[in-house]
């Protein structure tokens, strides 16, 4: 007969060795994991940190390879290329930019302005030369796209060579870093990733809100181009003159509204000035939510704002703001229904602000800064 | 097994009758834009323009 062991019957006091404290075996259980946390538990950390952190490189380089793919299939189906743009793509999204110098800050914004705007002209004109056939609409839709890409390679770069050296140099620290700023750097890369459909298809993103409110009141009006890729309309409103500016639609383009206001200036004695734009909500905001303020509203490298800044206070006009908040995401990718809703009730808002801050034979300069893509005047 | 539901964002385009003011909503369609001429209304005839573009989040 076989005899069956009996499960019921198992003394765990004596298994684990609780009743007798100089069981050896006990006490390399006890104590070995002790001395294999302090000496190796940063290499533990790193290894479990460095696994999430390679999964998310993955996404990452799966974005980078996403948004190349779309921009060539794009330049290949849509623009009827001369050549195979692949390798001139390729060429583009390696590119970088060096900024100018700043230990000497005297003149570094125009420096930074001649830089960043010589590289826009310089993808421009090679943008021209992938297609003899290509329009300015379309022409901005690459340049846009083309931007997203590189940006998308850069993150992915930057991040991967992080991870690497980390890695390479068995260093838990210098991980730290990297995975304390990926939740940010991939909510980034992520909107950048949904921005490619609707640059693509010419739809209004966030951002555009300001060229929507703007664009609106243009319409039915003489428009004019006052600065590249600017357009200027002129409408009366309760006895005050209106200069209404924008970036030049439905190409996807910001324009470049402070040059647009120096060309006003120069002609025109003005009042005020108001810019309508999108801005960024702080966590707890509600996204679509209007505010109003002073100063002036424009993203970007700085540059533009200094600009506008700099005319506003030789000519000693007040600058008045009023911006619809939203995420990164919003700001980027479709406007959603509710920024959408919000236009009329911007519109409103911004006739308010002129009756309040400004008086009848008054000249007010209006700016709707932003992407004007899909928003035409 | 995978619960979450994939989210998928669907372009809308909202026409305006500039006469009688009825709004009708359709999916976007390429070539849209903002403020453009576009199809006739249907209550009066006339010649809707695009009042707004956006997109809506649907769970798949």
């Amino acid at each position: 007969m076989m005899n069956l062991v009996n499960f019921t019957n198992i003394d765990f006091d004596q298994l684990f060795g609780m009743n007798d404290n100089t069981n050896p075996l006990m006490m390399l259980i006890w104590i070995l994991p002790i001395f294999l946390f302090v000496f190796y538990g940063q290499r533990i950390q790193l290894f479990v940190t460095s696994n999430e952190i390679n999964k998310v490189i993955k996404k990452l380089d799966g974005f980078r390879s996403e948004s190349r793919t779309e921009l060539i299939n794009y330049v290949k189906n849509s623009l009827n290329p001369n050549n195979d743009p692949t390798k001139k793509i390729d060429q583009f999204l390696d590119y970088f930019t060096i900024m100018p110098v700043d230990m000497d800050p005297n003149g570094i914004v125009d420096k930074v302005r001649h830089t960043v705007r010589s590289r826009e002209d310089y993808t421009r004109e090679h943008v021209k030369l992938l297609s003899p056939e290509i329009n300015d609409f379309e022409l901005t839709k690459v340049q846009t796209l083309l931007e997203i890409a590189s940006s998308l390679q850069m993150i992915y770069k930057i991040i991967n060579h992080m991870y690497l050296t980390a890695k390479k140099q068995n260093n838990y620290p210098l991980i730290l870093p990297l995975q304390m700023i990926l939740p940010f750097i991939m909510e980034q890369a992520e909107a950048m990733r949904d921005a490619i459909s609707p640059f693509k298809l010419g739809q209004p993103v966030g951002d555009g809100i300001g060229p929507m409110v703007v664009g609106k009141m243009m319409l039915n009006s003489p428009k004019e181009s006052i600065a590249f890729q600017t357009s200027l309309a002129k409408i009366d409103f309760e006895d005050r003159k209106l200069f209404l500016l924008k970036a030049e639609g439905p190409g996807s383009t910001v324009g470049r509204p402070a040059d647009a206001l120096e060309s006003l200036v120069s002609d025109n004695k003005l009042d005020a000035i108001i810019m309508v734009d999108a801005a960024l909500k702080l966590e707890g905001e509600e996204s679509a939510s209007i505010a109003r303020g002073f100063g002036a509203a424009i993203g970007g490298i700085g540059t533009e704002r200094f600009q506008i800044e700099a005319i506003a206070t030789s000519h000693q006009m007040p600058i008045f703001s009023i911006v619809v908040k939203q995420s990164v995401k919003e700001a980027i990718t479709l406007m959603t229904k509710d920024i959408a809703d919000t236009a009329d009730n911007v519109r409103l808002q911004l006739y308010d602000m002129i009756r309040e801050n400004t008086k009848p034979h008054q000249s007010i300069a209006i700016i709707g800064v932003g992407n004007t893509g899909g928003i035409p005047q | 097994m995978n619960f979450s539901k994939t989210k998928i964002t669907v372009a809308f385009t909202i026409e305006k009758c500039p006469k009688c003011n009825a709004l009708q909503k359709r999916k976007f369609s390429e070539g849209d834009a903002l403020f453009a001429a576009s199809s006739k209304c249907t209550s009066c005839g006339e010649i809707t323009s695009i009042e707004k573009i956006f997109g809506e989040t649907l769970d798949e």
